[in-house]
């Protein structure tokens, strides 16, 4: 049987392999809520990956925000941790 | 918009219609079994979910064609469980499996887009529930087309020669589905509002732009000749392999939902 091959630098991202945080609404009434977070190495892949693992609801919309571009207020200097939902 | 009954329409064009519906139905239950098969293929566990995500989708676009279907005379249970594979009506595209992780997202890409097109000269439809369905089946195809953009663009990284060689050899065959263009009697009866050689310029772009996202040259046919054994009305040549069939034959009436 044939093993499958993966290109580790070029299909999974490599070691730049990037975090989104995950946030949506049910509603247009509901806030933007953080429902978790996915990794992916491009956004295309990131849109449909968080698409298909947060589909628990029908959201009436989704957002995705990479984890690098988190400003930490309370820890200055350290890399942001989100809680997972 | 008013809502026309199938009925009222002119028996070719009405035979038509329903070549083309279950031309597309028949595609979505092929793929949906290709994504089930390469789920274990998938590069991650998110990836997991999404390739079963789009199983889940795609199965669904073929029930619900199968659902309206019902329509022009059939039962539910026929197109879904009782064809043999003579009478399945699937791309050509999807008849030969992938041979590479690139031919995948290849081959998934051109069957996605190519059915989106013609499923998108119905969203105007005068029955609002076939209008209805072309455009929830265009919502959901946004994300798998994205999903192959997105793998594009990381071939492109490595070269991506692979995935524009998949490309060339699956495109005729994506291409060819399309048909004779030159008649359109859909078009002339006011069903589909886009002509169907309009629709096949626009796959054709479509395909170009995702060949861009690797930026590498691909030389793509304008036509493609069907075989002796083309079935107009299957939009393919000669049936289906019983080895694929075997795949996606239904195969547990027990664990149907009543």
């Amino acid at each position: 049987m044939k093993r499958k091959q993966i290109n580790r630098t070029v299909e999974i991202g490599g070691n730049r392999t990037k975090f989104y945080e995950v946030f949506a609404r049910k509603d247009s009434h509901d806030v933007l809520a953080h429902v978790g977070s996915i990794e992916a190495p491009n956004d295309d892949l990131a849109q449909v990956r968080a698409w298909y693992v947060y589909d628990q609801h029908k959201w009436k919309e989704m957002c995705l925000v990479p984890t690098d571009a988190i400003v930490s207020v309370t820890e200055h200097d350290k890399r942001v941790k989100i809680k997972e939902v | 918009m008013e809502t026309t009954s199938i009925a009222d329409l002119d028996p070719a064009v009405a035979k038509a219609l329903e070549s083309d519906l279950l031309a597309v139905a028949d595609t979505k239950l092929v793929l949906g079994n290709w994504f089930v098969m390469c789920v274990n293929n998938g590069r991650s566990l998110p990836d997991f979910a999404a390739l079963l995500g789009q199983s889940a989708a795609v199965l669904g676009h073929a029930r619900s064609l199968y659902l309206y279907l019902v329509n022009f005379g059939h039962t539910y249970e026929h197109l879904e469980q009782g064809r043999d594979a003579e009478a399945i009506a699937s791309m050509n595209l999807l008849d030969a499996p992938p041979q590479s992780w690139e031919d995948f997202i290849a081959s998934i890409y051109l069957a996605e887009q190519a059915s989106w097109m013609l499923m998108s000269g119905f969203l105007k439809h005068p029955d609002r529930a076939l209008a209805g369905l072309a455009e929830k089946i265009g919502q959901e195809t946004y994300f798998h087309l994205k999903y192959a953009n997105g793998w594009a663009a990381l071939f492109a990284e490595s070269g991506g020669e692979a995935f524009i060689e998949a490309l060339s050899a699956r495109y005729p065959l994506a291409l060819g589905w399309f048909g004779d263009t030159d008649s359109d009697p859909l078009h002339a009866a006011g069903l589909r509002s886009v002509p169907l050689s309009a629709l096949k310029e626009g796959f054709a772009r479509e395909v170009e732009k995702i060949a861009d996202v690797v930026r590498l040259p691909l030389d793509l046919p304008d036509a493609v000749e069907h075989g002796t054994d083309w079935r107009p009305q299957s939009r393919r040549n000669g049936p289906l392999s019983e080895r694929l069939f075997d795949v996606i034959r239904f195969k547990d009436p027990e664990a149907v939902h009543p």
